[in-house]
């Protein structure tokens, strides 16, 4: 594997909209701002936009888009591709810094992303970026729910070594978090990927916190954080930055740095005990957000 | 793990005894605290005070903890969501038998926001 033996490699998963990527991003900054952790995102999502907050543009060019335009992935120069961040995050900037590079994915409808990911991973590799020097952490934002094989790609080529799942209190949410824990028990013995918490990115619904808390503990992890829902991010979203950036003593910088800290000295990482979908059914239950099924109703029209 | 801010090695699960977490606050001085003072919600015409004086709980010195780590001017201070459900989920276990702190964590576990202060 490249990279310094030092290299964590982990990687943000979890149902698409849930806010992976603002969470990764803010997380990220603060990893690197708050604790001088140096760090390369690879943005594993087709639509590009897993480092725009780092580096305040719309999005960047992905290695497949210029591989396409060039003629071929060789014709791509590393300059092209990985990107230092802008202001707090740049390599000359006191504190740490990130480096972003994106995957970028096929047209819809045509070809597999999941491969368009391991060519990137593969590109950054032979082109050194895992050896850059005083690199401590490499992220991985991964699209989905793992229901598509492309997408489990960090964690089958055991690229990602620390999955940390963004859910919510919502059903599909879980529904979700549940099939990742699926995929990592999968490759758990094979390739060394362990689960190394929930980040909860709430919703603010109600008893979000407990039934969060509860679906950690039944996949044998933790709730590293509950993140609570700010305007502030999409004020800093606006501006394309991190909240760190936009306000560094908001109260949602606070959370963030706080969700930071917890990664950087995180040694829980644990092979997940994902449990049957009618033991999540149980669960949304228990904590009253689906209602009781009448059984004798099941498929009965209103006005039957 | 972490709970309450604390990091619990690994090899102690994520099932923390509450016994562990009581022994990580047990030599805060909460000699000089006679009240806690908690700001509930953000908007102007929403927000209320909240007053707390049970020193013989869990609560108290878990909140007096908190309002004093990396404070030294000892000013109002964010309450942290993850910190303060937690306190409120191991206060309804060890505290349970007071009304007062049970009142209290039961607006501590609404999706208000609070910010605290002692006196």
């Amino acid at each position: 594997m490249a990279g310094a033996p030092s290299l964590r490699q982990i990687a943000f998963y979890g149902k698409g909209g849930i806010g992976k990527s603002t969470t990764s991003q803010n997380t990220l900054a603060a990893m690197s701002h708050y604790f001088e952790k140096n760090i390369m995102i690879v943005g594993c999502d087709p639509k590009a936009d897993s480092t725009r907050l780092i580096l305040h543009e719309k999005a960047q060019d992905t290695i497949l888009s210029l591989a396409a335009e060039l003629g071929t992935i060789e014709d791509v120069e590393m300059e092209q591709a990985r990107l230092w961040g802008k202001g707090l995050f740049d390599k000359e900037t006191p504190g740490g810094w990130i480096n972003c590079a994106e995957s970028g994915g096929p047209e819809p409808g045509v070809g597999c992303a999941g491969r368009g990911v391991i060519t990137a991973i593969n590109f950054l590799e032979e082109e050194g970026a895992y050896d850059e020097e005083g690199l401590d952490f490499v992220s991985y934002d991964v699209l989905g729910d793992v229901v598509c094989g492309g997408f489990a790609m960090p964690i089958r080529e055991g690229k990602a070594q620390e999955i940390y799942i963004v859910m919510s209190g919502e059903m599909m949410a879980m529904y979700a978090a549940n099939n990742i824990s699926k995929g990592i028990l999968k490759y758990a013995n094979t390739g060394g990927v362990r689960l190394a918490g929930l980040v909860c990115n709430a919703r603010m619904t109600d008893k979000e916190y407990d039934l969060a808390l509860e679906l950690a503990q039944r996949l044998g992890t933790q709730l590293i954080h509950f993140v609570p829902r700010n305007n502030i991010v999409q004020h800093a979203e606006l501006r394309r930055m991190t909240v760190v950036e936009y306000s560094p003593y908001s109260d949602q910088a606070r959370e963030y740095k706080e969700l930071a800290r917890k990664i950087v000295y995180n040694d829980m990482k644990v092979i997940p005990t994902p449990i049957t979908m009618d033991e999540l059914e149980e669960l949304l239950l228990a904590f009253g957000l689906e209602d009781e099924v009448d059984e004798s109703q099941v498929g009965k029209a209103a006005e039957a | 793990m972490f709970v309450l801010g604390f990091h619990f090695p690994a090899s102690m699960g994520n099932h923390i005894p509450d016994e562990l977490v009581a022994e990580k606050i047990a030599d805060v001085d909460i000699s000089d605290v006679k009240e806690i003072k908690l700001l509930m919600g953000t908007k102007e015409r929403d927000k209320e005070w909240l007053s707390y004086t049970n020193k013989d709980t869990f609560l108290f010195r878990a909140m007096v903890h908190y309002f004093k780590e990396e404070n030294p001017d000892r000013v109002q201070k964010y309450m942290i969501y993850m910190n303060r459900y937690q306190m409120s989920e191991i206060s309804k276990r060890v505290d349970a038998a007071d009304d007062e702190t049970m009142k209290l964590c039961h607006n501590l576990d609404n999706m208000e926001q609070f910010r605290i202060e002692v006196a």
